[in-house]
């Protein structure tokens, strides 16, 4: 695999997932969550923390990052979202109220940092994790590796939709919440549910970039602009939609940055975040209503019903 | 079956509702009409803990049901229809049938949803479609299907024939007055097809701007040419001979 390739793969997996958990925040709560950067940071730092003090590959300790982000998913909505939804807050105060709670999340990252410092003389401020991956096919095992999870994790998200009574009674709220409501299904439990897996894909997709990119404390806090635009070029109208959109996202950036650098030269680096929101800007001109947006991928589902719809 | 008492509401401080007070006997279809806007649906939200009680009160079989929310009214054995989205567009008929049984047991849902398949056959054709591509009347029909997944001891229904073609309203009413007559279920039915509702209902309620105006017999009401032709749009003809004439109010598109 070209080096682009592999290393965007690695980073654009896991941005898909950041950006899929903004969208599924917005589309069940109405709430874009600001705190999904250090969210993110979190899942580094837990699988960090995991092969430093414990040993092992990183890999091992994806579970617990999912585990700790769904934590601090968890507090969110109870701390926060909760109380705010229930007043029946505006969509700006669900978001700034996000905000500080991402602002209370970096300190706690910075004093935690501290922590591993003097306690066990390590160094957590400018991480490596592609150190402690291994080899596989000649290439960096993580290449192969993390789709593989994403795709499965989609895998098991889209079974969890579809098949199970409470992921239907998720669509149903996210469609409507007041039939939902008089169906008999308590959207504070569905709420909850989506803090919850919302802060382990943020968690998990955080620890995922950190395979490509160097963690720091405000790793986060430096590609949120792309979870967000991940998520809007997806169209914020299905989570798949924000899934695919930050894989767009994440892959454009590498192949972009490859491209123009031959051909201008390496100063193109610095601008390297500007490509993929101009990739953003662009497909929102052309399908204002994002990918999820494009007439295409309706002709397929259409398709796909009239399949259905015969068959049945 | 039901007893609203008094009621004021509204949404957010907005008050829609002034002191109302109906009654909605067992086993009955009681009818609210009234001009757009007058508070109708207010009414049903309010029932539903859906919109701001601000004060009264609402007593099902003679116990207190207000500010209980939402979710829990169903497994009191009261069943919502809204005005306007009342199946869920993006889930397959049969995922609807399902959610509108939540709080049924796995075998329960399955068995009722079974039975709704034999009361509607249209559905069972549909049960793998998603119920945004149905027809008006099949989702209108999958929503009174949806309404009885809960085996309500009452159902609310909002404009169930609203902009319908005049023959698949019929059918619905038709329908509506067999939940009465045949499975005994209590109805408070909101409706803008004033005359065929006033002709199967029992007692009637007239709503303008947030009061009532008139309480009493479905029928009698259709015998009072000034609020009929003030309210309802229902005229009566100077030819005594002759049936009423219905005109239809002017009413505003809603989800097709
Ligand atoms: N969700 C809402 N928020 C604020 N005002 C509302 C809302 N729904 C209805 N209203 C207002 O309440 C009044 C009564 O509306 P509604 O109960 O829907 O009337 P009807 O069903 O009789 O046509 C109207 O003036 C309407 O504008
Ligand atoms: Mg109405």
């Amino acid at each position: 695999m070209a080096p682009w390739l592999s290393s965007g793969l690695v980073y654009a997996s896991g941005l898909a997932l950041t950006a899929g958990s903004v969208t599924l925040l917005y589309i069940v709560t109405r709430t874009f969550n600001f705190a999904v950067a250090s969210m993110a940071t979190i899942g580094f730092y837990t699988v960090y923390t995991g092969v430093t003090l414990f040993g092992g590959l990183p890999y091992q300790y994806y579970p617990f990052a999912f585990i700790v982000g769904s934590i601090t998913g968890f507090i969110c909505y109870y701390g926060l979202n909760r109380p705010l939804l229930r007043r029946q807050a505006i969509e700006t105060t669900l978001m700034m109220s996000t905000l500080g709670y991402d602002l209370i999340l970096l300190s706690m990252i910075q004093m935690y940092a501290d922590f591993l410092t003097h306690t066990y003389k390590i160094f957590p401020r400018r991480v490596t994790m592609s150190l402690f991956d291994f080899e596989l096919f000649g290439d960096r095992a993580a290449a192969f590796i993390l789709p593989v999870i994403a795709i499965g994790f989609l895998t098991i998200l889209h079974i969890f939709l579809t098949k199970t009574k409470f992921g239907v009674a998720m669509r149903a709220t996210i469609e409507n919440p007041i039939l939902a409501g008089a169906s008999g299904i308590n959207s504070d439990r569905v709420y909850l549910v989506s803090w919850i897996i919302g802060g382990g894909m943020a968690a998990l997709g955080g620890s995922f970039m950190a395979m490509a990119m160097t963690g720091t404390p405000v790793m986060g806090m430096y590609t949120i602009p792309l979870m967000f635009a991940g998520a809007i070029l997806g169209g914020l109208g299905s989570i798949y939609g924000g899934i695919l959109g930050g894989l767009v996202i994440g892959l454009t950036e590498y192949a972009g940055v490859f491209l123009l650098s031959q051909q201008f030269g390496p100063w193109v680096l610095g601008y390297r975040m500007g490509i993929p929101l101009f990739i953003m800007a662009a497909t929102l001109l052309v399908f204002p209503r994002g990918l999820s947006g494009i007439p295409l991928l309706k002709i397929i589902k259409n398709f796909a019903e009239q399949k259905r719809g015969a068959r049945a | 079956m039901l007893t609203v008492s008094n009621l004021s509401s509204g949404y957010g401080k907005l008050k829609v509702l002034y002191d109302l007070s109906i009654d909605v006997p067992e086993k009955e279809l009681t009818v609210v009409v009234g001009p757009n806007g007058a508070g109708k649906t207010t009414l049903l939200c309010s029932i539903m803990n859906i919109a701001n009680v601000f004060s009264g009160e609402i007593l099902l079989q003679d116990s207190s049901i207000k500010g209980i929310p939402t979710h829990n009214l169903a497994q009191k054995g009261i069943s919502y229809v809204p005005q306007m989205g009342n199946v869920f567009a993006e889930l397959t008929v049969m995922d609807n049938l399902h959610m509108a049984g939540y709080m049924l047991s796995k075998s329960e849902a399955k068995d009722k949803a079974e039975q709704m398949t034999e009361i509607f056959p249209v559905l069972k054709k549909f049960i793998h479609r998603l119920a945004g591509t149905l027809s008006g009347g099949e989702r209108r029909m999958l929503a009174i299907a949806m309404g009885l997944m809960k085996n309500p001891k009452l159902m609310l229904l909002d404009e169930l024939s609203t902009d319908l073609a005049p023959i698949i309203a019929e059918r619905v009413m038709m329908e509506v007055a067999r939940m009465r007559d045949e499975l005994g279920i209590t109805i408070l039915m909101v409706e803008q097809m004033a005359k065929r509702a006033l002709e199967i209902g029992d007692t009637a309620y007239l709503l303008v701007s947030g009061e009532v105006k008139y309480s009493g017999d479905a029928s009698a009401l259709l015998h009072e040419p000034e609020l009929c032709s003030m309210y309802l749009g229902i005229k009566h003809s100077s030819d005594k001979g002759k049936e009423f004439e219905l005109s239809v109010m002017d009413e505003g598109s809603e989800d097709n």
